[in-house]
């Protein structure tokens, strides 16, 4: 009974055991993050009339502050009718950047109108405008700033936040799919940060070449694929050097590496390239199904499709046996080289999607895109439980990894954690994970 | 199995903690401020202000993000400073990051001029003013309140005005450029117009040496190498400047050859007091920090800012180098 037990937990935390890491973590930010925010838009504007009732008196003159954005826009619209109802008399609006607003207020004062409360929406709560105002206009000195109170949210938590780690890493994500394919036959492939710069360089410039600002759907759509592909193909290229010339991965994707970003700024002559029609951003910025990023969307579809393909197809089984016992599988049968081939062709065009995704995000390509992704791609996947030696490997235990950096990155970066320090969490995060699944090997043999 | 997890999470939550703690202090008084507000008259705290780098590699970015904090802190502004390392995409996140902070404004030194515009654009659109030092933003359609940086033009014409000063007017010389960026191109724009002044002096060469100083001293070669009878060269940047260095001690030549650099760099300017390079055309990264700070607290004081500020560049000699007490603790 016992060892059934503890067989059962040891296979639960090798394939969930990350999962709990990264439970674990959101949970540890979610907290960390948790500080006094108030409400904003239509209900933090309720909030502040209702707290304006029952301080100064139904008769104070109401000036109120906002930027120009569509939440601040509701935030106006709403206090406004909420201070009509209650009595108030009509209040002011000074809407924009700090400027305008001193504008209005200035103009108020010069012009007579009474003015006792300035009611501000909770961005512009901390603007040292309304001192400088007190202090230089007489006029002004007495009046009271006041903004929505109260309310207690994690930053880390919120849906802008979550949205934002999962759009931050849909490209690591999406390269590490085909990382992940490479490093189970055992392999590597170096060269997949070079070619994220190379697709993005060479779709931006074919868009520009077709049309430029005025490029139609079709031409944009052929421009990426044209990047996609030419990243395929140098995928190729390594294959053909590891399979045929028995070149280690190593070198020979480190050779490519080399190749492809010298192209990449051979395209570009060193400088971005721009002329890109903004319709170009729909991948990388619009939002699809459920309010999700599309890039995140096609993430998903593609980690579905990649788990598909290693759980329940022929060549799958083959890239396993190859990364397991190359020697064997041939015995057994299997031609070793043709899933060999496949799995550098995949990584090269999922590093070639990368690209158009990072292309699309930026509106521009650069030939600095991509510098140094590969280490992040690998530790994606080592940190998801698949083993350098070959042979292991969980699609979605990828995905995890990648989620894992992303939200140790974001974390750190919202708790105010200076680069250095990430740096060297990061790197212990990879290092742990590692010295598990070694930990782990060694127990089962 | 179970134990090792356990011991593998709680490591990592230790680490997390360890990092919180100066995080901690931040929030801390940020909540304090923020539990004020039932009509507070004057916060102390008033907000963040997020800034990203080009990359904290360089000391000029660093000695920026050290001024931006010094002065922040006097007008109560806390600041947090991160580097996109190069990395167009890494500084939006970061951008992103700061979005979903609320942070009050948003400095940026952008890794590409072109790529930054939709970080920016987004930064426009949750109301965050976003200010750029150094590297101008090139995006027209993404609104940036205020750029300062250090004005190359001027800088150059400076550096021309050292070479005929040290080639008393006569002699010819080469230029070590750097075409790839506009910081470059304007520091060769001013050297030349101010070299084209005197007529005995004669421009020989003119190559590009990446602004770094593994390439800066092969091409310096080369150039040594053509020109026998060359007097002096300009290279637009410290790194350049001490490649050319480095060729012309190998060469055997640097007391025939007049260097003038560009931007101030500690390594320079001991190479300015060791008689190495004839003079530097120095920046301020510190000034450019403050003023960017300076602009922030004015704009969200509710005035009006310049739309750029150039900070002037002045020559530095052996003479300020001897008198330079930064460089005398390195020496004794």
């Amino acid at each position: 009974m016992r060892p059934a037990i503890s067989r059962f937990s040891a296979q639960f935390f090798s394939a969930y055991g990350m999962l709990g890491v990264l439970l674990l973590l959101c949970v540890y930010f979610t907290f960390a993050t948790y500080r006094d925010e108030p409400a904003t838009g239509a209900a933090g504007a309720s909030a502040l009339a209702a707290s304006l009732e029952r301080a100064p008196g139904t008769t104070a003159h109401v000036v109120i502050v906002s930027q120009n954005d569509d939440e601040e826009n509701e935030f106006v619209t709403a206090l406004q009718q909420e201070l009509q109802t209650r009595g108030f008399p009509p209040p002011e609006v000074a809407q924009g950047d700090p400027p305008t607003v001193r504008e209005k207020l200035e103009s108020l004062a010069r012009a007579g109108t009474p003015v006792d409360v300035v009611a501000t929406s909770p961005a512009c709560r901390t603007w040292p405008l309304f001192d400088a105002v007190k202090s230089t206009i007489p006029a002004l000195a007495h009046i009271e700033v006041r903004a929505p109170e109260g309310g207690r949210r994690s930053a880390f938590l919120s849906r802008s936040n979550l949205n934002n780690i999962a759009d931050q890493i849909a490209v690591i994500a999406v390269m590490a799919i085909g990382m992940t394919l490479v490093m189970v036959t055992g392999g590597i492939d170096l060269s997949v940060g070079s070619l994220v710069a190379l697709s993005a360089v060479v779709t931006a410039w074919l868009i520009g070449a077709w049309g430029g600002m005025n490029a139609s759907p079709g031409a944009m759509l052929l421009a990426s694929l044209a990047g996609i592909l030419l990243a395929g193909a140098v995928g190729g290229f390594s294959a053909l050097m590891i399979t045929v010339f028995r070149i280690p991965p190593f070198i020979a994707t480190l050779a490519m590496m080399q190749v492809g970003s010298g192209l990449a700024f051979i395209v570009t002559k060193g400088e971005s390239l721009y002329d890109i029609p903004v319709s170009f951003t729909w991948l990388g910025r619009g939002t699809g199904l459920g309010a999700l990023p599309n890039s995140v969307l096609l993430m998903i579809v593609l980690y579905v499709l990649a788990h598909l393909l290693m759980t329940r197809t022929v060549t799958g089984r083959y890239i396993y046996a190859v990364g397991g016992n190359a020697q064997a599988a041939r015995f057994g049968g299997v031609n070793v080289n043709y899933p060999l081939a496949f799995v550098y062709v995949v990584s090269g065009l999922m590093a070639g999607l990368g690209g158009v995704i990072t292309a699309s995000q930026l509106k521009a390509g650069a030939p600095t895109y991509g510098l140094g992704y590969e280490l992040y791609v690998i530790a994606a996947a080592v940190v998801g439980g698949t083993s350098l030696s070959g042979g292991e490997g969980r699609i979605f235990g990828t995905l995890i990894g990648a989620f894992i950096i992303a939200v140790i990155r974001n974390g750190m970066n919202l708790m105010n954690v200076e680069s250095y320090t990430q740096k060297v969490v990061l790197g212990l995060v990879i290092l742990g994970a590692v010295l598990l699944d070694m930990l782990r090997r060694r127990r089962r043999t | 199995m179970k134990k090792l997890w356990m011991i593998a999470c709680a490591g990592l939550m230790a680490t997390l903690a360890g990092c919180n703690q100066q995080a901690g202090d931040n929030s801390a008084s940020a909540g304090g401020a923020a539990s004020n507000t039932t009509a507070a008259s004057a916060p102390t705290q008033k907000g963040a202000i997020g800034v990203s780098l080009l990359t904290m590699e360089n000391p000029f970015f660093k000695d920026i993000g050290n001024a931006m904090q010094d002065e922040a802190a006097k007008s109560g502004y806390s600041v947090i400073v991160t580097a996109g390392e190069k990395d167009p995409a890494r500084q939006r996140d970061q951008v992103n990051d700061f979005i979903v902070k609320k942070v009050s404004a948003i400095v940026l030194s952008p890794c590409d001029s072109k790529a930054i515009g939709t970080a920016i654009q987004a930064a426009n659109k949750a109301g965050i003013p976003v200010f750029t030092a150094d590297i101008a933003s090139m995006d027209k359609t993404a609104k940036v309140v205020a750029h300062v940086a250090t004005d190359n033009y001027e800088g150059g014409k400076l550096a021309g005005k050292a070479m005929i000063e040290a080639l008393g007017g006569k002699g010819k010389i080469a230029i070590i450029d750097h075409p790839e960026v506009e910081s470059g191109i304007m520091r060769t724009k001013g050297f030349k117009e101010t070299i084209a002044g005197a007529k005995g002096i004669q421009v020989v060469a003119q190559l590009p040496g990446g602004g770094a100083r593994d390439l800066s001293f092969k091409v310096a070669q080369d150039i040594l190498e053509k020109n026998p009878d060359l007097n002096g060269i300009f290279a637009i940047n410290d790194p350049s400047a001490l490649g050319t260095v480095a060729a012309l001690e190998k060469a055997g030549r640097l007391s025939k050859v007049k260097v003038i650099g560009f931007d101030g760099q500690l390594e320079a300017k001991q190479a300015i007091k060791e008689g190495k390079i004839f003079a530097d055309s120095i920046q301020f990264p510190d000034k450019i920090g403050r003023t960017v700070v300076q602009s922030i607290v004015k704009y969200m004081g509710g005035e009006k800012v310049p739309s750029q500020v150039l900070i002037p560049t002045s020559l530095y000699h052996k003479a300020d180098a001897e008198k330079d007490p930064a460089l005398k603790s390195k020496t004794s």
